[in-house]
């Protein structure tokens, strides 16, 4: 006798993929058609739909890898203070005035991400045994609060016209001229991805605990430290690129638990194709809602996954 | 064949500095039921720690089937041996199945997916512990019984030669904790070797083949039930009077502190 576990079936990934790729057509021709229309459809619109891939991607992987780690569902790639760290670092690059072209905003937010997961990790460690996972989401809250203050801190003593920009990218912004910001986030992306899809059934152990993964064989110290690392490049480098978009990470796993389980081998690759569509089509919506003008992309994907989150916290607390 | 399943020869174990257990010699043969047992905070948890390599600093000599574990990796001694904690995650939102299947991680390469190999033998472990009709079944909406059974599923299907369990029959009721230790010893016939933390002193005499009493990090006693539930060794150990003594109609003991005067 057999039982396997629950599995996708192949019509569902088909959906997936055909439902990304009519979103992606309907992003290319909604809004206005200035002149010439090719220069817009692929020096404005192609490299804004695959920046809406590429980050709707990122953050959701990322969120699964967190949710996994911290053995919590409604973590996400912001738990941990990775967009503090992010923020902090790209904010005051770009308060600072220097003249940065986006690769070294993607890379600001990048060493800012991973320098938050080191700091929040450091501190946890010297924690009681045991404890492990509450000290990390608390020094997490704490970093997320410290952050925020600095980058305040900073905008306090900077001139109207840099704060104006730094609000303007903590309000998230996915808009792009020519091919600079997607193609400088394919790689950070993409060295993140891999290293957390070569590990899915990884995931699927220290999500039982660390003692049962430990002695199925896993490396549980090693593997984490890469999980974490993997996280951080992919929300850092991300928040550095368009600002920290929220909910993505939390709400694309959520979903897709729905369809595929919690099966961590078929969670991540859903949690990826989910996260490209869900912020393809908030972007759309974004065009759409104040044609010609356009809404920020963090403002309309926190007003989609903020009622969201609560009706996910209400539901999971009278299960109990 | 090798003649022990687990071997320790003067282990000591501590976290860190601080030590918590010395100079323990322990031996167990293929299909040998035995049971640990001393107060909180004796060293059970962390004897078995020790013999995993959780996290324990150890010092002297562990061998599983004649094999040094310090000369196995990882997933080789996985396959040997499997734990069932006290500690794990109680939400996890895998089906029992898949969370049975899990225990195949030492058998698989990465990126690999349930074998129809991997799917049979976790079908015959839910089968023994009666788990098969949960198979579809939530993880997190199961009761605590359960969820003991299936993760003991789960590390049977690493097809272990020594399984540790620490307090396996905890918080169950009655029918749960007999029926828990009638499977181990099924298991147990099958040539699995056990080590198993546990209090259930009473019932547990019926179904161990030796005893290992631990008294602040030493060993206090080795020997069949019979030589070690003694009034003398128990009221000592757990530093209670204790009235021991054997039911001869149900073959356990029955471990009473004595009325205070």
């Amino acid at each position: 006798m057999t039982a396997s576990g629950r599995r996708p079936s192949t019509g569902f990934w088909v959906l997936l993929i055909l439902a990304i790729v009519i979103a992606g057509v309907f992003s290319l021709m909604v809004g206005p058609m200035g002149d010439p229309p090719g220069w817009v459809v692929f020096r404005l619109r192609l490299p804004r739909f695959v920046l809406a891939l590429l980050t709707g991607s990122a953050l959701s992987i990322s969120g699964c890898v967190l949710q996994s780690l911290l053995r919590n569902d409604l973590a996400t790639p912001y738990t941990l203070g990775i967009s503090a760290g992010a923020g902090l670092v790209a904010g005051s690059v770009i308060i600072s005035g220097l003249a940065v072209p986006v690769i070294g905003l993607v890379a600001a937010g990048t060493a800012g991400a991973l320098l938050a997961v080191i700091a929040v990790y450091a501190l946890a460690s010297g924690g009681a045994r045991g404890e492990y996972g509450a000290t990390l989401l608390l020094a997490g809250v704490t970093m997320n609060l410290i952050g925020a203050a600095i980058l305040l801190l900073f905008e306090y003593f900077s001139d109207a016209s840099r704060i104006l920009e730094i609000v303007r990218w903590m309000m998230g912004d996915l808009a792009v001229i020519g091919w600079g910001k997607p193609l400088f986030l394919i790689f950070p992306a993409v060295i993140g991805t891999l290293i957390v899809f070569s590990r899915t059934d990884v995931l699927n152990q220290i999500s039982q605990g660390d003692d049962l993964a430990s002695t199925r064989g896993v490396s549980v110290r090693r593997e984490r430290n890469l999980l974490l690392i993997a996280a951080a490049v992919l929300a850092g480098s991300t928040v550095g690129a368009v600002g920290p978009v929220g909910f993505v990470g939390l709400i694309v796993p959520h979903i897709m638990r729905r369809f595929v389980g919690a099966d961590y081998r078929y969670l991540v690759p859903a949690s990826a194709l989910g996260g490209m569509l869900l912020m393809v089509l908030a972007d759309s919506l974004s065009r759409i809602v104040v044609s010609p003008a356009e809404l920020p992309i963090g403002i309309v994907m926190s007003l989609l996954g903020g009622p969201f989150f609560l009706v996910v916290l209400l539901r999971s607390g009278r299960r109990k | 064949m090798f003649l022990s399943t687990l071997r320790l020869d003067d282990v000591s174990a501590g976290y860190g500095t601080r030590s918590v257990l010395s100079g323990i010699n322990l031996s167990i043969s293929p299909g040998d039921i035995c049971g640990l047992i001393g107060p909180n905070g004796s060293g059970k948890s962390t004897l078995l720690r020790a013999i995993l390599d959780l996290g324990v600093t150890v010092s002297g000599t562990i061998e599983v089937c004649d094999i040094e574990t310090s000369d196995l990796s990882d997933n080789q001694q996985a396959r040997i041996v499997s734990y069932l904690p006290q500690n794990f995650n109680p939400f996890s939102r895998l089906t029992v199945a898949e969370t049975v299947l899990l225990g195949r991680h030492p058998y698989r390469g990465r990126w690999a997916f349930d074998s129809s190999l991997d799917l049979e033998i976790a079908g015959e472990c839910m089968l023994e512990t009666d788990t098969w009709h949960l198979r579809d079944r939530i993880f997190s909406e199961l009761s605590g019984g359960e969820k003991r059974l299936v993760l003991l599923a789960s590390a049977l299907a690493q097809e272990p030669k020594l399984l540790l369990l620490d307090e396996p029959g905890s918080s169950l009721d009655f029918r749960h904790q007999l029926n828990m230790w009638l499977l181990l010893k099924k298991l147990s016939d099958k040539g699995i070797a056990m080590l198993i933390s546990t209090h259930e002193v009473a019932l547990a005499g019926r179904y161990l083949d030796s005893v290992l009493v631990l008294a602040n990090g030493e060993a206090r006693a080795f020997g069949k039930p019979v030589d070690v539930f003694t009034t003398e060794i128990l009221s000592e150990v757990f530093d209670v009077h204790l009235h021991v003594s054997e039911d001869s109609e149900t073959r356990s003991w029955i471990i009473v502190p004595e009325m205070e005067k």
